[in-house]
């Protein structure tokens, strides 16, 4: 069974850090260009973010995502360049299209946040097991019930899949046309997902029983399978950040 | 025989057991949209199946963890939360004063969930993309508005809208089918009244 997880084993000093560290590094990375809007300061982020993935040896698991995302750069660019309101300056022109100078900008300024944003995610995502951070959640105080939940999402998927891979078996087995025209692509829809979901939700009732027989209600404090991992400079990383936010703050007034 | 209020945040085991499974369905009806190279989302089934059997606090709960998860294979979706969020809630709370009863008024319900997706997606598809949302047709009729209008919000607007009402309204129609067609006994277990039931 596949994971669904982006999640890539390593030993690099970005996977030791605490899961809560890298977290509050997502809040970092989007409020300091907020606070200071130079281009300056995104390319420092952007760099930053993309010298800790490669440190960590998980640069070439965010070319998927970011080809995914640059497509649709791709697009905001062209719009707001050719028809953004605000656009007059012309800067370049390639046929019949006209690119203006205050749409690029608008557009750079975009694709800036974009990358940074998805930069500071893929840090948490790719160097952290999502076990270890639902566990480091609930150490500081998530209910542990919502941390089982978020935890069984990724059990639940891969078995999912593996029934509805069956289903899809089982249909075409039966003679169901699965491509073609539109509309036989649209009465597979229902054949196909009905019983995975159907299924699925009438084994939920097993399942809660299952829990409720392990005491999964009780009000007593749940004590951990694993023993509590210990990660250096948490608290000197989570200070740095919050000091260079002040720092930011007090930059943007005072200068 | 009082029904739970439905806002009570005292989730039963069986309505957290749900939350998973509504997680897997939206995957699963993702999957299969792509599969069969259909032209909608159809990645939200599962928190309307939530709403509607747990309410709109397992819903909006559903909703959110449905993107914070997907989150860990294509970090955009954190973003969209808000909108998940609000699809569950308001699936939950049209469900629950009974108003989804038949095919014809679950349109209707899907009319206004795409509505509440779409006031909610457009002011994250201003500030993240400066308007525009990635699919094809939406954002040919953007750049058709924009350039008509010169209003980025009526544009962005427009540009949702399209794509996520026909998305919201055959998702209502699919999990209101999948809905009735669930046996009693798995209903049941949801509806939290403090009926006892018999063996016979």
């Amino acid at each position: 069974m596949k994971s669904i997880s982006l999640y890539e084993e390593g030993t690099s000093f970005v996977h030791d850090v605490d899961p809560i560290t890298k977290l509050w590094y997502i809040p970092f990375a989007i409020l300091i260009p907020i606070i200071l809007p130079l281009f300056t300061v995104s390319f420092l982020l952007i760099g930053l973010s993309l010298a800790l993935l490669l440190a960590a040896k998980v640069i070439r698991k965010t070319i998927p995502v970011f080809g995914f995302v640059f497509l649709i750069l791709i697009t905001v660019v062209l719009i707001q360049g050719m028809f953004k309101p605000e656009n007059e300056t012309v800067l370049f022109q390639i046929g019949p299209l006209t690119m203006y100078k205050e749409g690029l900008l608008f557009a750079l300024t975009i694709t800036l946040r974009v990358i940074n944003i998805i930069g500071a995610f893929m840090i948490l995502v790719l160097t952290t097991k999502p076990s270890d951070l639902v566990e480091a959640l609930v150490r500081k105080g998530m209910s542990p019930r919502i941390g089982y939940v978020v935890v069984s999402v990724f059990q639940i998927i891969p078995e999912m899949m593996a029934t509805m891979s069956t289903i899809t078996d089982a249909q075409r087995a039966r003679g169901m046309e699965t491509e073609g025209k539109l509309l036989v692509r649209i009465k597979a829809f229902l054949p196909l997902l009905g019983p995975v979901v159907l299924g699925s939700l009438i084994n939920t009732k097993e399942r809660a029983m299952a829990l409720e027989v392990r005491g999964f209600n009780s009000q007593a404090p749940k004590t951990f399978l694993y023993e509590e991992k210990t990660y250096q400079f948490s608290k000197i990383l989570q200070m740095g950040m919050l000091l260079l936010t002040v720092a930011a703050v007090v930059w943007r007034i005072f200068l | 025989m009082k029904k739970q209020s439905m806002w009570s945040l005292r989730l039963s085991t069986a309505a957290l057991v749900l939350i998973p499974v509504a997680v897997g369905v939206n995957y699963i009806g993702k999957l299969l949209a792509a599969l069969l190279k259909l032209p909608l989302w159809l990645d939200s089934i599962g928190t309307v199946l939530a709403a509607m059997l747990g309410g709109p606090i397992v819903g909006a709960l559903a909703g959110a963890i449905n993107n914070i998860i997907y989150g860990f294979t294509d970090p955009i979706s954190f973003v969209y939360a808000i909108t998940s969020v609000a699809i569950g809630l308001a699936v939950g709370i049209l469900f629950y004063k009974g108003f989804i009863t038949s095919w014809g008024k679950a349109v209707v319900a899907g009319l206004i969930i795409g509505l509440v997706a779409t006031v909610v997606s457009t002011p994250i598809n201003i500030g993240f993309w400066g308007g525009t949302t990635g699919n094809i047709w939406g954002d040919a009729l953007y750049t058709f508005v924009l350039a008509k209008t010169d209003s980025t919000w009526l544009a962005s607007l427009l540009d949702e809208i399209v794509v996520d009402i026909p998305d919201k309204i055959v998702v209502v129609l699919v999990s209101y089918g999948i809905f009735r067609g669930l046996p009693q006994n798995v209903i049941q277990l949801y509806t939290n009244n403090e009926k006892i039931e018999t063996l016979d």
